[in-house]
């Protein structure tokens, strides 16, 4: 049986082992026995300096052996050392066990060696600052923690017991919180477990601190919504990257926290209140992802909620991100859902195609060209039967009136006349002729295209409208040469008298000599067009200059003769 | 092709080969920029710009082959469909950059052993379409537009599987786009733009139904798409922009028109778009760059004929070899 502990205390330690171990010099054969103290450690002034002197004083053995080494140490101090290491090596095994492993004599000796050497029985594990799991580990901003002095460990360790005292309060409060969830009832009170609104409030105060505390200690993030009581009962899924991946995506913290919430109220087809502020958060981090904005119409439609009420969020998030394809089709589908409820009432029906109407020429005037909301625009015309609303009309009109370059305009007033089921025929397609179409239309396009043009005659958009009513008049192109030629003085009549302008009335007027078979004069036009007046499109005006006289397939095979040559 | 490059400056004249090289292959390492996450939901999308303009380049072998594939592959669905990126629902873009990428690294195999295998991606595909209008939509979302149509085509054909659709009521929904100008548009009645011209003429094409198509009304729209500058824009009255260098030319290169523009103007618009230094090509000179812009630079290079580049495919922008090795023409 061990005899009783010898319990050493530090000063005791200091005097009795070094005592016994024979001091190294540089000349292996001087051997002084002095009393000088092996290593006589001066103060610590780190913590991990403190625990290695802990160390050499409750191992005294050990801690010679390893600045010396074994076979440097006096008999006395090797064998003190064998019965250190049976001692520290057996010391998980139970005392029974470990006498039953050693056998009777050995034991016997080995306390006896101990007792004789006033070894300590209790000694500490040596950790080596190389062992990472010995270590304090590393603080917020990387530093290992035991290169903190004394003092500042201290002062660490105190922030770090008041997190856990504000974890285990927190956790108390989870508890409450699951407990009122399942209509506990408390044993002491008899009464149902509630969590007041005061508990709700002190709870999130002290998430505040538990993240500020973390972010200090361990320069840890806590999420808003990881905080949030709100959102307590939703286990998020991050983001599963695998590994090395080509194409990695590093995520700002408050991007992947929310992203992994969505994750996992998508996963249970969550509609909630909660879950719409969470596609809001995630729209104004970034709102082209469309997952979200599908999950959003999803939550807006099954939670019921008002239509016009979201579509004047919409407008607020459109107007910040005016490049996003998203943002429309979002719209095209509350469309499609309100317009049911109010197909059956004109009076609401033409005040939801005044709303939007409004808030379209408000964004427009933003952005006057916009594509995805022109071509909502356009879709909802047909939609909501828009097509006899003067004001539609006009408000076209006030933007070629603002600009006449406006191509999408143009475009537009296009669709909203010739599209319309009462003056054209429906499905006949752009480029037809549409019989249905009456005179009195096609000349009062016409005439307005006219009108335009004299604002900027080089503007291609107002000739391609013309050009595109009288197709769908079915009228010879001829019936406006009048007007072409008022753009084009003297051709052919020398450099200084001639005057060209709109490159566009050169071309349509070629065009016009063509069909009435003036082929000369037709060339003239072309010609002047590729040296002079549009020489950029050169290769475009030869080729129509060579159409006159022969087929287009022959002018095609021609051309690619003349390609092949060139390239060769 | 007699281009006189000798009265314009030395360093517009260069393609910056290696820079651009670099700039692709670095794209993926910025992982600290916002920009980076913030269009995560072009992951895929960015992957086959940058490996279309790395194989045009000549350097196809600049992004690792391995795991370019295996990143294509984290992103299918059981559906068949891929995502943007890891985790991103399944869409129809992402899933059209996927075939492409996969092609041009001859990777179809893996998809079969490793991926969910050609006939799954092509159902995936051929249940985005409206069987009564004939057009695409991008995903389950509905959103229609004739760019899904287009992608639609592209994948489907390069899979073989294009009868999986309604070919021609897809065909008959493009001509219903056609506008009075000339052009097409994302919609019946919507305004002729040059990308969505793009889309409509390459369906038409891999439908082998490009008689539909008005060609000299649509060549005289495109050739007026460059302005004084050289640069082509995407609609009347608008900036010049190197993307459309793409859109605009490969479309006038399938309706087989492309002496209509001034081929020597844009090449050295392109080339002044380029940032030599650290690479990458921007919409306009001196504006910032990017892959998107940088593909669509490289392809219309290519098209122009520049010396050193690989060939493009005027209709899949994808190289010419790779669309020999899959379709076999």
């Amino acid at each position: 049986m061990p005899p009783k502990n010898k319990v050493a205390t530090k000063p005791k330690a200091t005097e009795s082992a070094p005592a016994t171990i024979t001091t190294t010099t540089t000349n292996p054969t001087t051997t002084t026995s002095t009393s000088q103290p092996a290593s006589q450690p001066s103060e610590p002034t780190t913590v991990l300096e403190r625990s290695q002197h802990r160390y050499e004083q409750t191992r005294p053995f050990e801690a010679a052996r390893r600045q010396h080494g074994l076979s440097k140490l006096s008999k006395e101090d090797q064998k003190g050392w064998i019965c250190d290491q049976l001692l520290h090596l057996t010391d998980r095994l139970p005392a029974a066990s470990r006498s039953r492993l050693l056998g009777p004599k050995a034991s016997k000796e080995i306390w006896w060696t101990i007792n004789g050497t006033n070894s300590i029985v209790r000694g500490l594990k040596y950790k080596h600052k190389s062992e990472p799991h010995t270590t304090w580990g590393t603080d917020r901003d990387g530093h290992d923690v035991g290169s903190y002095s004394i003092e500042r460990f201290d002062e660490r360790t105190k922030k770090r017991i008041a997190l856990t005292a504000l974890q285990v309060s927190s956790r108390v409060f989870r508890e409450n919180v699951e407990r009122e969830k399942r209509g506990y009832v408390d044993a002491r009170s008899g009464q149902e477990v509630i969590v007041t609104e005061r508990e709700i409030d002190e709870e999130k105060v002290r998430r505040s601190k538990m993240a500020a505390l973390k972010k200090e200690l361990y320069g840890e993030i806590t999420g808003k919504l990881a905080s949030s009581v709100e959102w307590e009962d939703v286990v998020p899924i991050p983001h599963e990257e695998p590994e090395g991946a080509l194409a990695a995506i590093a995520y700002p913290a408050e991007y992947a926290e929310a992203m992994s919430y969505l994750r996992a109220v998508m996963s249970k087809k969550e509609y909630s209140p909660r879950c719409l502020r969470l596609t809001e958060h995630i729209i104004a981090m970034n709102a082209a992802h469309y997952t979200v904005w599908l999950y959003r119409a999803a939550n807006i439609f099954a939670l019921g909620l008002s239509i016009p009420e979201e579509i004047e969020w919409l407008n607020e998030v459109a107007l910040a991100n005016l490049k996003n394809y998203q943002i429309w089709h979002h719209r095209h589908l509350l469309v499609e859902h309100y317009y049911p409820t109010i197909a059956s009432d004109p009076t609401a029906l033409a005040q939801f195609a005044k709303q939007e109407r409004d808030f379209l020429i408000a964004i427009l005037s933003e952005d006057t060209k916009n594509y995805h909301v022109w071509s909502y625009r356009s879709w909802l015309v047909g939609k909501l039967g828009m097509w006899e609303d003067e004001e539609e009309l006009k408000s076209i009109e006030t933007l070629i009136d603002e600009d006449v370059r406006n191509n999408s305009a143009w475009s537009h007033r296009f669709f909203l006349v010739f599209s319309n089921p009462k003056y054209a025929t429906p499905g006949k397609g752009a480029t037809e002729r549409d019989e249905k179409v009456t005179q009195e239309l096609v000349d009062r396009e016409v005439k307005y295209a006219q009108e335009k043009t004299y604002l900027a005659p080089q503007n291609q958009s107002p000739w391609n409208y013309m050009r595109g009513v009288l197709v769908k008049g079915g009228q010879q192109l001829a019936s406006v040469q009048g007007f072409v030629e008022e753009f084009v003085v003297k051709l052919g009549e020398g450099e200084e008298e001639e005057e060209v302008r709109s490159t566009h009335a050169l071309d349509l007027l070629a065009e016009i000599y063509a069909e009435k078979g003036e082929n000369e004069k037709a060339d003239l036009c072309l010609r002047r067009l590729a040296e002079k007046w549009d020489r950029i499109r050169g290769g475009y005006w030869e080729w129509r200059r060579k159409c006159l006289t022969k087929s287009a397939k022959v002018v095609e095979e021609e051309t690619e003769k003349v390609e092949a040559v060139a390239v060769a | 092709m007699t281009q006189n490059f000798t009265s314009l400056p030395q360093e517009l004249l260069q393609l910056a080969t290696s820079a651009h090289v670099k700039y692709i292959q670095s794209l993926d390492s910025r992982k600290d920029e916002y920009d980076y996450w913030l269009t995560e939901h072009l992951r895929l999308n960015g992957l086959y710009w940058g490996l279309t303009a790395l194989h045009l380049l000549g350097h196809p072998e600049a992004l690792p082959r391995a795991e370019t594939i295996d990143f294509v592959l984290s992103c299918q669905h059981e559906n068949g469909g891929f995502g943007a990126a890891p985790g991103h629902d399944a869409h129809m873009l992402s899933t059209v950059s996927a075939v492409q990428i996969l092609a041009m690294v001859d990777a179809f195999d893996d998809l079969e052993t490793r991926g969910r295998g050609k006939a799954q991606v092509g159902k995936y595909i051929a249940s985005l379409q409206n069987r009564q209008t004939g057009t695409f939509a991008g995903d389950e979302w509905g959103e229609e537009d004739t760019r899904f149509l287009y992608g639609a085509f592209n994948a489907l054909s390069l899979l073989g599987l294009l009868d999986l659709v309604d070919v021609d009521k897809a065909v008959d929904h493009v001509a219903a786009c056609a506008n009075f100008d000339g052009g097409y548009g994302v919609s019946p009645g919507a305004e002729s733009h040059s990308g969505q011209i793009f889309t409509c003429v390459a369906a038409l094409a891999i439908a082998g139904r490009k008689e539909l198509i008005d060609v000299d009304r649509l060549g005289r729209w495109l050739s007026e798409r460059q302005i004084a500058g050289g640069g082509l824009n995407g609609r009347p009255e608008k900036k010049e922009d190197v993307c459309y260098s793409w859109w605009v030319l490969s479309s006038l290169e399938m309706i087989g028109k492309t002496h209509w523009i001034d081929k020597e103007k844009l090449t050295n618009f392109i080339l002044s778009s380029q940032d030599t230094e650290k690479g990458g090509i921007s919409d306009r000179p001196g504006d910032m760059v990017d892959v998107w812009h940088t593909c669509f630079g490289i392809a219309g290079l290519s098209l122009l004929e520049y010396p050193g580049l690989e060939p493009v495919d005027e209709v899949y922008c994808m190289p010419k070899s790779t669309i020999k090795r899959v379709l076999g023409r």
